[in-house]
């Protein structure tokens, strides 16, 4: 019996985690949803997720960041498989994510809306196979 | 406006006591406050702190000069009216101060009624220049907020829908029978088209209004095209079709931003790629002088029927192909044109029916002088 790896989608957006949930479990992981910053951190902590994928902007700017520095300042958090989410608007008031030098470390950037074969083959590059 | 009360404020700053009182009973009757100096430093003082909605100021002064005064005074507090008082026949002194900020000249001597009107004029026209301004700043905020709206409430759905359309691809793909996914396919591809056209159209719309970035630093076209090219071969390589790129490295730089004629460059190949049939070519060369760098992107595709190529640029303006498929969102040549402009350069058009089409940019060099 293999075990499911776990993946935590967080997200404001129900419609998003819903989309990507079946694309993930189509690909044999387990899906765990949160659809804020406060009770992503709060699932983190209590599933220790394989990987987690975290958007960047929820209710206000940035909270994306904010969690993920919740997570990273963790310890079973320091090294785990992050990915952020941005909706792209490159030339809008956020321009595009480019994470200053000191930031905490962030495995991964996709943008929306992510094409399904690319999500499961960097999935499975960062967490391995189901 | 005097922060107590509805009164509009006047300021004199004169050093003749007599004119300052003259002045003041004048102005207080017509039901206006006002505060008086006797020389520059103190006026400017008191204009800093109180913000008059006028100020008169005299020409001659003993220890600053009433231009100098109208200089500082100009800079300090900018929606504020400043007249200056001149001596008798001095309009070079008034002409000069209207240069430095004076709304008018009042020259001595003056009647009451003199002074009583150029301050009902000067005090309208400030009422009028602020509100001139507040609206101005009204319809750029409004311009801001519509592009911002747009870019939010229409991409939103647009990316909702689309990622839904990758969950049924994955999900689904052994399910459904042929036609349906046929329908799926086609119905994501016009969505694509239609994500892009939003795109362009912000993108547009930002030139316009002026929000869209642009940097202003010395660009390589080499690297441009270099990067366009292998964004774009993916796509080629699909459709079968070879883009041949003859660009000399020594080009000189030319000012402008590196991304946006990159994307000119994606747009120009994505539309030669679109009209041109399997084992089909795309050849970009280059020319240069003095002066300028041409660049020829040339096709070997289906060409645009004459009647029909003074209109490409225009927005929305498409060529119906042979094959519909992809259909651009009609805006693609008119943000390469506005591109072009904001990099004080050409884009043009040439074709023959059948044999195919050049798109020629040409682009200022930035001229060195020497010294």
């Amino acid at each position: 019996m293999t075990i499911k790896k776990k993946i935590l989608l967080i997200d404001d957006d129900k419609d998003f985690l819903f989309a990507t949930k079946l694309i993930l479990e189509k690909g044999g992981y387990e899906v765990f949803l949160a659809e804020d910053g406060k009770s992503g951190v709060e699932m983190w902590k209590s599933i220790t997720p394989d990987l987690a994928i975290i958007d960047m902007m929820m209710e206000t700017w940035g909270e994306g960041f904010s969690v993920l520095n919740k997570i990273r300042a963790t310890e079973a958090g320091k090294n785990t498989p992050l990915f952020m989410l941005s909706a792209v608007d490159l030339q809008g008031p956020y321009g595009s994510f480019e994470p200053p030098p000191e930031f905490p470390k962030v495995n991964r950037v996709l943008h929306k809306p992510i094409k399904a074969d690319e999500l499961l083959r960097i999935v499975a590059q960062e967490i391995g196979e189901k | 406006m005097s922060a107590n009360n509805d009164k509009p404020l006047i300021l004199i700053i004169d050093d003749e006591e007599a004119l300052r009182d003259g002045c003041r009973q004048v102005l207080e009757k017509s039901g206006y406050e006002v505060i008086t100096a006797a020389q520059g430093a103190e006026g400017i003082k008191m204009a800093r702190e109180r913000v008059p909605d006028m100020v008169f100021v005299d020409l001659k002064m003993p220890n600053m000069s009433g231009m100098e005064i109208m200089e500082i005074l100009s800079k300090d507090i900018p929606d504020t009216i400043l007249v200056m008082i001149t001596g008798y026949a001095s309009i070079v002194s008034a002409v000069e101060a209207m240069q430095k900020g004076a709304y008018d000249y009042l020259p001595k001597p003056f009647s009451p009624d003199q002074l009583r009107v150029l301050t009902k004029r000067g005090l309208e026209h400030r009422t009028l220049r602020l509100e001139a301004k507040k609206l101005k700043e009204e319809k750029d905020l409004m311009q801001k907020n519509f592009i911002t709206f747009v870019s939010h409430e229409m991409r939103s759905p647009l990316v909702v829908v689309r990622q839904y359309f990758e969950t049924l691809k994955e999900i689904a793909a052994d399910k459904f029978d042929n036609d349906i996914k046929e329908i799926m396919e086609r119905c994501s591809k016009r969505l694509e088209n239609l994500e892009e056209l939003v795109e362009h159209w912000l993108d547009i719309s930002r030139i316009e209004n002026g929000t869209f970035a642009q940097r202003k630093e010395a660009v390589m076209l080499s690297s441009v095209i270099k990067r366009a090219i292998e964004e774009m071969a993916p796509v080629c390589r699909k459709r079968k079709i070879t883009v041949e790129a003859d660009v000399p490295d020594n080009l000189p730089a030319v000012k402008g931003d590196e991304e946006s004629l990159v994307r000119v460059f994606t747009n120009l190949i994505g539309n030669a790629s679109k009209y041109t049939p399997e084992e089909g070519k795309i050849k970009i060369s280059v020319e240069k002088d003095d002066y300028y760098i041409r660049i020829n992107v040339t096709d070997t595709g289906c060409g645009i029927p004459a009647d029909k190529l003074p209109f490409v640029f225009e927005p929305f303006f498409r060529v119906k192909g042979k094959e519909e498929r992809d259909k651009g969102s009609g805006l693609g040549l008119a943000f390469c044109k506005k591109i072009m402009e904001s990099h004080h350069g050409r884009i043009e058009m040439s074709s023959r029916e059948g044999e195919g089409t050049t798109c020629l940019l040409t682009f200022p060099v930035e001229v060195e002088t020497g010294k």
